[in-house]
């Protein structure tokens, strides 16, 4: 498994919207690809006019296993790009309001 | 079990994963196939005996690999046809092969439910034997059985059949693994109870195996003994002399001796037959005797003084060529005869053996018979050997041991050519260049191939020198030589035709055949539907199967994609049918590059990635699946372009052969551009170019050429040595080079021709082009030179998932509605499409939600009603 953030820019017009791709998203990459998808996590990011995306980041066995992923729980994918070193310096805050 | 372990100790999880397995396949539909693995002596088949005894009421079939040298082929299955009895045993008597046993064991299956089936020691088991067990788990979701197959996990390597098999079984939702491990130190401490023992220093030297803790207790003696061997010998020192005799008979028939058999090994030392069972050491299944467990066979045999091991094995055969039911065992007694050391027995018996294992398609088996005829064939005269050495080297060949069948074969030549036989020197010449080809040494092919001609001219026309003139024909072929494929292969056509060999006229039309396709030649459709027909006609798989990929990997690699699909597809489900798996991935290959080419990406990604996937995939297959994955990630900037491009290269240059290398060129030549290596393009396509332009392949070499003008290299060319669309484009007539590409559905390439023009119409559309495919990189480089030439409203494109159709249908959700509207259930299309079913699931939950319809019907209908025209 390799580990890779993938961009989803301007995905969703609504966080509403966004939540219920997350339930499909958990839901295909635990049922049905246990071996080949492990989300880790997600940052959404404020896109404008109420819309979001997201920074996400994926341990997977190949690009191939996030494009299918995407397919299968209908999430979209500008660009994935390959992890190549993890730097943390503080854990991540608390966010402020739960998704 | 008579001593020992009278209860099973910390097997409750085993059990209970066994009992699952059970209760899913009595509630069906569909059984499942339990591999229960663990090293010697762990109590993998007391496990199995107490789990049966609790499922009562199910019938139980059994059987159990053996330990022979050469095993039987489809022992197990012997044995299991002798419990079964009906159809399924006269089926294994006959000798069939193993799909047809299988055949007749799923009948048999579905007739009684529910059935536990055994299968033991697979670390043992026959090529034909495994082979049975792969047919029968895909067949196992319409079959109410529980499959169990034991092995010692400890002894199968990493190149152990057992191991291929086990990634076949891999990823099936009907196959669990139970492993049975170490008994702890409380539980070696319970079974010791009462007994004056460390218990500790036992935990530790039999490292929790109950086999040997119940060894070394039953030994008695002070010391804990430190091996398991030790153990056994102590225990059975503990007999007397008569008893101690008995074992020696039982250690040297493996893997049980029925009773008449022991009463002409043993003689009046079968009276202590009752004092070896009490003990504990021996014990009776139905009329046989055996050990406890192999283990303890193993250290009594070994233990046996070499004068008494062959005169047990001398009477073992004397007793076994005339056994009460009459019917001879060649596979045992060619065992015994070896272990006697009977020369003349052995080449009795050790061929005919051969014969059979070959019959029922246990090859490795059968070459093993083969080998060890050959180790008592000195005295033989040289043809009769040479016949020996053909055998050996034809079931090396089969079972992908090739080096083995080079040597024997060369072999077989020597003794042919000491014996004045001129005509089996020559057609063993023939062998050598297809052997040699096989090991990647088309020099060496090449040279046979030539001296098998020379001899066979020489002598009356036969069969021998049509298949020698056929041989060279197919070798010109694979290299890309058109004529000379020709020139040779009517040779051998004409000469099969007058001799009525219709198989050789078979093999030959499919070589010339596929020489006129490449060059576009209509003829040679025909020819290879010929082809096709009279192997079908005449059951000859192997060459329906390559009479099948001729005539779908040819077109697509001079892109004639339509006839090229339906072929594929019948060759895929013929392949599939029948089990022929290597020639199946390789047109999976083929079909996924065709998806590619035609823009259909995820689905061309599922087929390259079922070919990647399959354990032992030959180069060919590979290159093709790695290919299209490289030229995938390339377009749609994803990371770990170079990972398959680089091992595509590697062994596309090991071929050496233009195929192969002229689909690496082009895909890297595209990564470099892509990657903005402009400059790395002219030595990705050096080698290529040059090997096209020398087998005059107008596709290739124009492919070429294009590649190294895009990234400006101006080069000569002449006109007759390229092919369209790639020669319009070397004149600059971008906008009609798409039109061509487009024409034939390759989107990709017609965005990509223009995307090299100058006007910046034919740019834009370019860019359009690719960004309708989700070619992301592709679209930046248009889009970086749009920018340079100081156009500025250069936009990203829409969005791939909402630009397709109104709905928002992704491409492989359109043809999954397109099949549900035809009526079709998910299991059907996920057949179709090549799909598992789960995925299948979710494509119709999709194509639902987006649809906004509630059942399959309604999708249908509103599809429809919006102008979705699927397929």
């Amino acid at each position: 498994m390799n580990l890779y953030a993938i961009l989803r820019r301007q995905g969703w017009s609504s966080g509403a919207e966004l939540e219920a791709a997350a339930k499909r998203s958990t839901q295909v990459a635990d049922d049905d690809m246990p071996d080949d998808i492990r989300w880790i996590r997600s940052y959404v990011l404020e896109e404008g006019g109420g819309s979001v995306g997201t920074v996400c980041i994926y341990e997977a066995s190949s690009p191939e296993a996030i494009r299918k992923h995407a397919s299968l729980a209908d999430l979209p994918v500008d660009e994935i790009i390959a992890i190549a070193d993890t730097v943390i310096v503080r854990p991540d805050p608390e966010p402020a309001v739960a998704e | 079990m008579t001593v020992g372990v009278t209860e099973l100790l910390e097997r409750s999880v085993e059990l209970e994963s066994l009992s699952s397995g059970f209760a899913a396949a009595e509630a069906g539909p569909g059984g499942r196939l339990v591999l229960l693995a663990g090293e010697a002596g762990m109590g993998k088949t007391a496990l199995l005996r107490e789990f049966c005894q609790e499922a009562g009421r199910a019938r139980v079939l059994w059987g159990a690999c053996d330990a022979l040298h050469t095993p039987r082929p489809l022992g197990p299955l012997l044995d299991i046809a002798a419990d079964a009895g009906g159809q399924l045993g006269a089926v294994v008597d006959e000798g069939a092969s193993p799909s047809e046993v299988v055949a007749a064991l799923t009948s048999d299956l579905r007739r009684h439910q529910p059935t536990i089936l055994v299968i033991e020691d697979l670390h043992w088991a026959d090529e034909a034997t495994l082979d049975a067990i792969r047919l029968l788990a895909r067949r196992l979701d319409s079959l109410p059985a529980l499959v169990v197959v034991t092995y010692r996990e400890d002894e199968i390597d990493r190149t152990h059949p057992v191991r291929l098999l086990l990634g076949h079984l891999a990823g099936s939702r009907v196959v669990a693994r139970v492993s049975v491990p170490a008994l702890s130190l409380d539980a070696v401490a319970a079974l010791a109870a009462g007994k004056d023992v460390d218990v500790e220093l036992l935990h530790q030297r039999t490292g929790g195996n109950p086999f040997f803790v119940t060894e070394a207790l039953a030994s008695d003696g002070a010391p804990v003994p430190e091996t398991v061997r030790d153990a056994v010998l102590a225990r059975a020192a503990r007999l007397d002399d008569p008893a101690r005799a008995l074992l020696d008979a039982v250690a040297v028939v493996p893997p049980r001796a029925e009773l008449w058999l022991l009463e002409a090994l043993a003689g009046e030392e079968l009276q202590a037959l009752e004092r070896c069972l009490s003990s504990g050491m021996l014990n009776v299944d139905g009329q046989a005797i055996g050990f406890r467990h192999e283990i303890a066979r193993v250290a009594i045999e070994s233990a046996l003084p070499l004068d008494r091991s062959v005169a047990l094995h001398r009477a073992a055969l004397v007793a076994l060529e005339s056994p009460p039911s009459g019917q001879r065992d060649p596979a045992r007694l060619a065992h015994h005869a070896e272990m006697a050391g009977d020369a003349a027995a052995v080449l009795a018996y050790a061929p005919v053996a051969g014969k059979w294992a070959a019959r029922v398609g246990a090859h490795s088996q059968a070459a093993a018979q083969f080998a060890r005829a050959l180790r008592f064939a000195d005295g033989l005269p040289p043809e009769e050997r040479a016949e020996l050495l053909e055998h050996r080297s034809y079931e090396c060949y089969l079972t992908d041991s090739i080096l083995d069948a080079v040597e024997a074969r060369r072999s077989a030549l020597d003794e042919y050519r000491a014996a004045g036989n001129a005509l089996r020197e020559g057609d063993a010449h023939r062998w050598l260049s297809r052997l040699s080809w096989f090991a990647g040494d088309n020099e060496t092919a090449e040279r046979e191939a030539n001296e098998a001609i020379a001899l066979l001219e020489a002598l009356p026309e036969g069969r021998e020198l049509a298949m020698a003139y056929s041989n060279m024909s197919q070798l010109r072929m694979l290299s890309a030589d058109g004529a000379a494929t020709t020139e040779w292969g009517m040779r051998a056509l004409t000469l099969a035709e007058r001799l009525g060999e219709t198989e050789i006229l078979a093999h030959s039309l499919n070589n010339v055949g596929t020489a006129e396709l490449v060059r576009g030649d209509p003829e040679g459709v025909a020819k290879l539907k010929r082809s096709l027909e009279l192997s079908l006609a005449n059951g000859w798989e192997e060459h329906v199967a390559r009479a099948y990929t001729n005539l779908g990997s040819t077109p697509v690699q001079i892109r004639s994609y339509t006839e090229a699909e339906i072929h594929l597809d019948a060759g895929i489900a013929y392949c599939r049918e029948h089990d022929l798996d290597s020639w199946l991935l390789y047109m999976v290959g083929w079909k996924a590059r065709a998806a590619l080419d035609l823009g259909r990406w995820d689905e061309a990604i599922d087929h390259a990635l079922t070919v990647m996937r399959a354990p032992d995939v030959a180069a060919p297959s590979k290159i093709t699946a790695l290919v299209v994955v490289g030229h995938l990630r390339a377009r749609r900037g994803d990371p770990g372009v170079w990972e398959p491009l680089d091992e595509a290269l590697e062994l596309a240059e090991f071929t050496g052969e233009i195929q192969r290398l002229a689909p690496v060129a082009a895909a890297r030549a595209e990564a470099r551009w892509l990657a903005g290596e402009d400059d790395r393009v002219p030595a990705e396509t050096e080698r290529a170019l040059a090997l096209a332009l020398e087998v005059d392949h107008g596709g290739w070499a124009g492919e070429m050429y294009v590649w190294r003008r895009r990234v400006g290299l101006e080069e000569k060319f002449a006109e007759s040595d390229v092919s369209d669309p790639f020669r319009l484009e070397l004149h600059g007539e971008h906008e009609a080079a798409a039109e061509a590409w487009r024409a034939i559905g390759c989107t990709f390439e017609a965005a990509l021709a223009l995307a090299f023009a100058s006007d910046e119409a034919a740019l834009r559309r370019g860019l359009a082009g690719f960004q309708g495919l989700g070619a992301r990189t592709a679209a930046d480089r248009v889009s970086r030179t749009l920018r340079e030439r100081g156009v500025r409203d250069v936009r990203q494109g829409p969005r791939r998932s909402t630009q397709e159709n109104p709905a928002g249908l992704t491409a492989r959700q359109l043809e999954v509605l397109g099949l549900v509207a035809e009526g079709l259930r998910n299991a059907e299309i996920a057949n179709q499409l090549f799909l598992s079913e789960k995925t299948v699931d979710h494509h119709v939950s999709a194509i639902l939600r987006k649809l906004g319809a509630r059942t399959r019907g309604e999708a249908a209908s509103k599809a429809a009603t919006l102008g979705i025209t699927a397929r």
